[in-house]
């Protein structure tokens, strides 16, 4: 009896404690926004200068047929018929999806990214095997989404949805054809109603656009694109905001702007950054006798080639020579200014403190992550989001945005492999960090220059916001000091340099009618 | 959706009565570097007497140069060999003679060999402070022997705010951790042995330093969930010279009930679904002259895993057992 006692007690006790420590979390996968009303509607959006294309009508689309046409009313009873039998898979999609799925298209070029963000290890023989497009299978598998190529990735997907949101908005107008849910009451839409007209169909651009630029970019995920596309589209449908030729007119823009800026991804000089050894190693060399240093990888096996020494000479957006924003010299070996560095690094690493490691992992963003770009994008979602703009002013921030982190990219490793200046694992003996140290010279340092480029132009979209973005910026900065991987001037004078690079982005943005 | 757990290694306290003398033995749980498993644990079925207050203080070192990422074993230049240090303070009393309270508070410390790739810093630092009590339900005759059944449940929590995001030289998986144990014996009257024991490890959840990680998907959050766990272990041992010296050959496994491989030639993380084979032995000696004492020396390797080191350590420890009561008394006495 006093055993069962005990039994009892004990068993009391396990629930107990397992109670105490069973607390769910919430793990969110994307961004938890259900659609929202949009701020504005821009209904002159169609005026605005794209990016890439002449104007808002430089894509032809069929005239529409009209709303009493026998033709669209077929295309309502088609709506209502598929919504009758909606299930409920279908109506997740269209919770997930929203009514401005350009943020989730981002979210999954974001994933895109942080999956294939891989470095390529070493072969068994100490040799190293670089991702190949014509094989992509690999191993090691096409691509190796490092900052550089995210940047740019998320650059042409924006650019290609910004111009396409151009030119459907321009039809919108044009036409004025009413989305489903006006045209007959028995549809309700499924998210906040607004007057946008529905054809060309925005979602439809957005999907086909993104779809078609990531499939370029990560081809081994074809499938799986088509699957996301075939989804979204279909919720467009269910949703109640558009006919099946809204949906097939939006197909047609997203096409052609979509290959538009692949045809300009081809020839921007990325197929030839990863420049062969011999390259390499003449950069290096110059760099050597220019300044009487040089950036050593130190792993081991040591690779043989930075990682895309040519990624200075990709085209920009809005600048056209990159060594008019190159910045100045980073500081002799024997300055003042290096050895108060060497000292100041030395006391970062043995003093870290709690709030220096969690600045400098927060903003790390290293391998297998969406790289400090894609960190960018995601804080730009959030505030689009908070801030309900319609899809058209989100694409627009998000090309502005990225366009500024490509050229600031790519100003940066201009500076880098100009420079080449050594990492301070090269120049501090027994120096160890927190932080793992990139396979490119120091100055000057990516995250600074990404950070000021994307909080530059974000400051620009939301003047208010404008102080805590430059902050994030500077705190991502500093991130890598106190991660022991940058030197301090690495990260200022990166700060500057993305600062002074977005600037010619913004200036374009002034002029592209938006702020009339 | 779970609760996560790190490795505190508790115990095993081996009690044993040798005349008036308990002795209670120390087997180390194991620390791996990168998953921390948690060791294959109080898992013996000996218990302290009431009253008794037995402490064991051990050192662990613990290296390795592979790791499995997923499946397959890699060598990595960039961290070279890690060597993971542990020192383990462990207290285990005697509240009744079939119930007995543990607690330890390893401080663990982590860094590459010279040289290596990557000039990553080390961690080091007190893990988890882990609680455990044990419970003696059935200790019978049966044929040539006796038969003996018990449960151990135990929780851990980190003690500090180490970065359980920082592999392989996180010193634990940042997480609470609550588990249960079923412990079987049966001893032979010649005091050869046999032990196993089955445990369920729940697992919370650890926060990371970054709000964004990859885990077959992406995650928007600081929270990982560490997964699940069982663990399983098989022990043959065999008491000696008049039961002063006890000799243990085990084999323990642990198996993650969900998680996400090592992604290639990328770092662990807490996330991962960890498998763990493992053999040691171990041996523990009690001192006849000096009452109460005993020293424990052991050693393991892991042979096969999954997203775990291939880790070999060895410890050596100090028990001393005493009783609390008649300490007390006796300074009483005294007075």
């Amino acid at each position: 009896m006093k055993k069962m006692r005990n039994n009892i007690y004990f068993t009391l006790l396990v629930v107990l404690a397992m109670t105490t420590i069973s607390c769910e979390k919430d793990t969110p996968q994307y961004l938890p926004y259900e659609g929202y009303t949009y701020s504005e509607l821009n209904t002159n959006g169609g005026d605005w200068v794209p990016v890439l294309q002449d104007s808002g009508s430089s894509i032809d689309v069929p005239v529409p047929s009209s709303t009493n046409s026998q033709d669209y009313l077929n295309e309502l009873e088609d709506v209502k018929e598929a919504m009758a039998d909606i299930t409920s898979d279908q109506k997740k999609a269209i919770r997930y999806w929203t009514n401005n799925p350009a943020i989730r298209w981002n979210e999954i070029a974001l994933e895109l990214i942080a999956k294939y963000n891989l470095i390529p290890g070493p072969n068994a023989d100490g040799s190293y095997t670089l991702p190949n497009p014509a094989n992509p299978e690999g191993p090691p598998a096409f691509p190796f989404a490092h900052p550089p190529y995210a940047c740019r990735a998320l650059a042409y997907m924006s650019v290609a949805q910004f111009d396409g949101l151009i030119s459907a908005w321009h039809y919108k107008y044009e036409y004025n054809r009413p989305a489903p849910f006006q045209q007959d009451e028995d549809i309700d839409y499924a998210y906040e109603e607004n007057q946008i007209p529905s054809y060309p169909s925005d979602g439809a651009v957005i999907a086909r656009a993104s779809k078609n630029i990531l499939t370029a970019m990560f081809p081994l995920e074809e499938e799986y694109l088509q699957q996301v596309e075939e989804e979204h589209l279909e919720s467009l449908l269910l949703s109640g905001g558009n006919v099946m030729s809204d949906i097939t007119a939006g197909l047609e823009i997203g096409n052609a702007v979509s290959e538009t800026a692949l045809t300009r991804a081809s020839n921007d000089g990325m197929k030839n950054a990863q420049t062969p050894k011999a390259v390499s190693d003449s950069i290096k060399q110059a760099a050597y006798e220019r300044f009487g240093w040089a950036w050593d990888n130190l792993e081991i096996p040591e690779r043989p080639v930075g990682l895309t020494p040519f990624f200075s000479k990709v085209n920009m957006w809005s600048i056209d020579d990159v060594e008019s924003v190159r910045p100045i010299a980073p500081p002799q070996l024997d300055s003042q200014e290096f050895l108060n560095d060497v000292e100041l690094l030395k006391d970062y690493a043995r003093n870290m403190t709690d709030e220096k490691r969690r600045i400098a992992n927060f903003w790390q963003d290293g391998l297998g992550t969406y790289t400090p770009p894609g960190h960018w994008n995601r804080i730009a979602n959030e505030i689009i989001v908070e801030e309900k703009l319609n899809p058209l002013q989100t694409t627009r921030t998000l090309a502005y945005m990225n366009m500024a982190i490509m050229d600031s990219g790519i100003s940066c490793w201009d500076a880098k492999y100009y420079y080449h200046y050594p990492r301070p694992i090269q120049l501090i003996e027994g120096f160890e960090t927190i932080a793992g140290t990139p396979n490119f010279p120091s100055y000057t340092s990516g995250h600074s220059v990404f950070s000021a480029a994307a909080s530059e132009v974000l400051s620009y979209i939301f003047p208010e916001k404008a102080p805590t973005l430059r902050a994030w910026a500077e705190e991502a900065a500093v991130s890598r000091v106190y991660g022991g991987i940058h030197w301090s001037f690495d990260a200022t004078v990166g700060t500057d340099q993305g600062r002074e690079v977005a600037q010619y982005t913004i200036d374009r943005a002034k002029a592209d009618g938006a702020d009339q | 959706m779970t609760i996560k757990k790190l490795l505190y290694p508790p115990h095993l306290f081996h009690i044993r009565k040798v005349g008036r003398i308990m002795s209670l033995l120390g087997m180390l749980a194991l620390l791996y570097p990168m998953e921390p498993l948690k060791a294959q644990t109080p898992s013996d079925a000996l218990m302290m007497p009431s009253k008794n207050i037995c402490v064991l203080f051990s050192y662990d070192m613990g290296t390795f140069d592979r790791y499995w990422e997923g499946s397959y074993l890699r060598s990595n230049e960039t961290i070279a060999t890690v060597d993971r240090n542990m020192v383990l303070p462990m207290a285990a009393i005697g509240i009744l003679d079939n119930l007995n309270f543990y607690v330890s508070l390893p401080y663990i410390s982590t860094e590459s060999s010279e040289p290596n790739g990557g000039k990553f810093t080390g961690a080091r630092g007190f893990q988890d402070i882990g609680f455990a009590l044990k419970y003696r339900s059935i200790r019978t005759e049966l044929g040539p022997g006796r038969i003996s059944f018990l449960g151990t449940a135990g929780f851990s929590t980190p003690f500090t705010n180490y970065l359980s995001d920082y592999r392989p030289y996180s010193i634990g998986s940042g997480a609470p951790e609550f588990s249960l144990r079923a412990i079987g014996q049966y001893e032979l009257n010649s005091q050869l042995y046999f032990r196993a024991s089955a445990a369920h490890l729940w697992r919370g959840y650890t926060e990371a330093e970054r709000d964004y990680y990859y885990n077959n998907g992406s995650y928007y959050t600081a929270w990982m969930d560490v997964p699940n766990a069982w663990t399983y272990e098989a022990i043959l041992g065999k008491w000696l010279f008049n039961t002063s010296l006890k000799l243990e050959l085990s084999y323990s496994s642990l198996t993650s009930t969900s998680g996400d491989d090592i992604r290639a030639y990328n770092a662990a993380q807490p996330t991962n679904k960890v498998e763990v084979d493992r053999l040691g032995f171990s041996a523990q000696y009690y001192f006849k002259s000096i009452k109460g004492l005993g020293v424990v020396a052991y050693h393991n390797r892991v042979v096969n895993g999954r997203n775990t080191p291939k880790m070999s350590n060895t410890g050596f420890g100090l028990t001393y057992q005493f009783n609390v009561i008649k300490k007390q008394t006796d300074e009483e006495n005294a007075q």
